[in-house]
């Protein structure tokens, strides 16, 4: 979805045939939503017309959000300093145990960062289990030492490999995505993410195949599809995301971003390599700024809209100062750039209720595995949501 | 107790109430208003860990939930709990910035360990356990690779090339399992004067270091050297080392957000030449034990050291931690005190 912060993307070469697919490291709950959560907007079919609040479900109006129109912000109350302290001791353990604590760091540091997102002043809630987790990643390493492994020793069986991942890519996503989902609640109500894994590999053709064959002039049309693709199998509850954007403002948006580029080229030239970094940014302040809002602005949930109010300045300001930050305090300010991140990219993302957030419906839910999510923390790919 | 205040969820919809908690005796929960109102087993209720000062949720049998705000209320609850004996350890260590820069400094040690004798220990381990023939599968075509792009066949006179032949099977055949070991000949303008070896066995040496070097004692020196690496398995081990970093530095960075995988590629760069030097290091300790009983004297190996590194000019201020060899100045140093 929205929020791919590119600016923090670096591809790394150990993820074998990453044709599309980037590192990030922004922690899924920055993508919409506030919480990881595929929360774009909502719109609802089985969901109570709000005409009729009475009818499918609850006979109390919501007190905090009741007034349709009413513009309810998310916000943030994480703490950098709190954070810290977190975040060190997920390390320490981490190490100590020789990576089998990560599993239980990650749930650590999700909850922290869910817990600290409240809509209507609810919080978001992770909650997925470390020993899933920490199953999914036995299976991903193993899988991916015998992939290098194969890719060393013989190119042939490398290639053979690359085309078994290919096949399980879509399988791998749609778990991913759905274990993300269903472990991400509000106020009780999870999250679901449906895909069958047929339309996922159909969908795919479009970044593995029609991207890279006309030079990435599809591009925006991919980022188009790939949101909306995404957001249309995802629900809260039993109320499925709408989006309503269409190709054509995304290929604007691109257009213009395009032209940034050529500014940050010409600009870094000029400046004589001194300016890249910080036009670079703005290069990508400038994109990441303009697709969010595009895609905030065009989703629903029910009769929710949101909006969005992320600034090309106001990322850069924050970017540049983490950057530096990360880089001069050698890494030990990565909680409190996190936690800037998280209070400038949620807080500037707000719910226009056209419905009332508690009238929203469960849906009956089964178990997910967790081993499409850890190939994605593990390769260090992003599947783009 | 005294009541607090929480949100009710009943896990069917969205909707929110507004309630009190309390615990009353005998070890019961009671949840109380706005049309809510039961009672339940404390043991029944599952409460969420506590991370930091977020809100707890307290999960019911039936499916419904409490969120609160109040975390020592519910610490306080469930502090019979077995259960929740490990989260209360670990939030106790996060809660004090003392307890947290301990955890700095273990973190700090535990790597530096790692890095220094862990990995490098464990690959040697590793690297013992597997077969040659995953070397000769490693470099099974990276010579013929390399005569495409970079090598073209020796011009040296054939009396010459005779009398390196005859030099390196002096050398291979007073070292034990050596015997696989070939030397390839080639010239190459953009190596220059240089000599490396392959995963598959063999020693490539380019005229211009044959043409650079003053006598053949210089010659044995850096064939020693090249016969090192093979010996020591280095470029097996280097494969086993960096893939040890990667995890690593994965799984120390993967909790962190994204601007940092952009400088954790940093100390990525950093360790491996940090190896790439010690493997250096480890093959020279092996030319100069081997020269020392070939009756060649030690200093001959730092001359031509020495003389590559001025060929090479501008490339010698690399500042060391960033080379992929130690100073040649240092090298040369030790070759003098080898002796």
């Amino acid at each position: 979805m929205g929020l791919d912060c590119e600016p923090f993307k670096a591809r790394r070469a150990a993820a074998g045939p990453s044709i599309f697919l980037e590192y990030s490291a922004v922690p899924e709950f920055l993508e919409p939503a506030g919480a990881n959560v595929y929360a774009g907007g909502f719109v609802s079919t089985r969901v109570v017309d709000d005409r009729n609040p009475g009818g499918l479900v609850a006979d109390q109006p919501d007190v905090a959000l009741s007034a349709a129109g009413d513009i309810v912000p998310l916000r943030f109350t994480g703490q950098a300093g709190e954070y810290f302290r977190i975040w060190i001791v997920n390390i320490c353990l981490s190490i100590v145990t020789l990576g089998i604590y990560s599993a239980w760091a990650k749930v650590r540091r999700k909850r922290y960062f869910y817990g600290n997102t409240l809509l209507g002043d609810s919080a978001f809630e992770y909650l997925a289990d470390p020993k899933a987790i920490l199953k999914g990643r036995i299976v991903v390493v193993a899988g991916f030492a015998v992939y290098s492994l194969a890719g060393k020793i013989n190119p042939l069986a490398g290639l053979a490999m690359a085309f078994v991942f290919l096949g399980v890519l879509p399988w791998l996503i749609v778990r991913a995505s759905r274990f993300n989902a269903v472990n991400s609640a509000h106020r009780n109500v999870r999250f679901d993410f449906r895909a069958g894994y047929r339309e996922m590999g159909q969908f795919l053709i479009l970044p593995v195949v029609l991207v890279p064959l006309t030079l990435g002039l599809l591009y925006p049309y991919y980022a188009y599809r790939k949101r909306r693709f995404f957001l249309e199998r995802a629900f809260y509850g039993a109320t499925p995301f709408t989006f309503t954007a269409s190709a054509g403002a995304y290929y604007l948006a691109y257009l213009k971003a395009a032209l940034m580029f050529v500014v940050f080229l010409v600009g870094s030239i000029v400046t004589l390599g001194i300016g890249a970094l910080p036009l670079y940014i703005w290069f990508a302040a400038y994109r990441d700024g303009a697709v969010a809002r595009l895609t905030w602005k065009n989703t629903r949930l029910g009769g929710l809209r949101f909006d969005c109010r992320w600034t090309t300045g106001g990322l850069f300001k924050l970017h540049f100062l983490n950057s530096l930050g990360v880089i001069f305090s050698a890494g030990l300010l990565a909680p409190w750039a996190a936690v800037r991140a998280a209070r400038y990219q949620l807080q500037r993302i707000s719910l226009q209720p056209g419905a009332e957030l508690g009238a929203f419906l469960t849906a009956a839910q089964e178990q997910v595995g967790a081993i499409g999510d850890e190939a994605g923390d593990l390769l260090g790919f992003d599947f783009g949501l | 107790m005294t009541p607090f205040s929480a949100r009710y969820y009943d896990g069917k919809t969205s909707q929110r109430r507004e309630v009190l908690m309390w615990a009353e005796p005998p070890g019961r929960l009671r949840v109380s208003g706005d049309g809510v109102d039961f009672s339940c087993q404390i043991a029944e209720v599952r409460p969420s860990l506590r991370v930091g000062n977020t809100r707890r949720h307290l999960q019911f049998a039936d499916g419904s939930q409490c969120e609160t705000e109040d975390n020592d209320a519910v610490d306080r609850i469930f502090a019979g709990l077995p259960s929740q004996a490990p989260g209360r350890l670990i939030h106790r260590w996060e809660s004090r910035l003392g307890y947290a820069l301990l955890a700095l400094v273990l973190t700090a040690a535990a790597l530096w360990a790692a890095i220094t004798y862990g990995i490098p220990a464990l690959a040697k381990e590793v690297a013992s356990v597997l077969p040659p023939s995953i070397e000769t599968a490693l470099g099974r075509d990276a010579l013929a690779g390399l005569d495409r792009m970079l090598l073209a066949p020796s011009e040296l006179p054939p009396a010459r090339q005779e009398k390196m032949r005859a030099l390196f099977s002096n050398l291979v055949s007073s070292i034990e399992g050596a015997g696989g070991y070939r030397l390839e000949l080639r010239s190459s303008k953009r190596l220059g004067a240089n000599a490396f070896a392959l995963p598959s066995g063999e020693v490539v040496v380019t005229d211009q270091l044959v043409e650079l070097a003053q006598n053949d004692d210089e010659l044995v020196a850096v064939l020693a050297h090249e016969i090192g690496h093979l010996r020591e398995r280095h470029i097996l081990r280097r494969l086993l080392q960096d893939s040890a970093t990667v995890l690593l530095i994965a799984a120390v960075t993967g909790d962190l957000t994204s601007i940092v995988s952009l400088a954790s590629a940093l100390p990525a760069i950093l360790l491996q030449a940090k190896y790439s030097r010690d493997f250096e290091r480890e093959a020279d300790e092996f030319a100069l034990d081997t020269m020392k009983r070939h009756g060649v004297p030690a200093e001959s190996f730092g001359a031509i050291l020495l003389r590559m590194d001025e060929r090479r000019g501008a490339a010698a201020d690399v500042p060391d931690y960033l080379s992929t060899h130690p100073a040649a100045r240092e090298r040369a140093e030790r070759s003098r005190a080898a002796r």
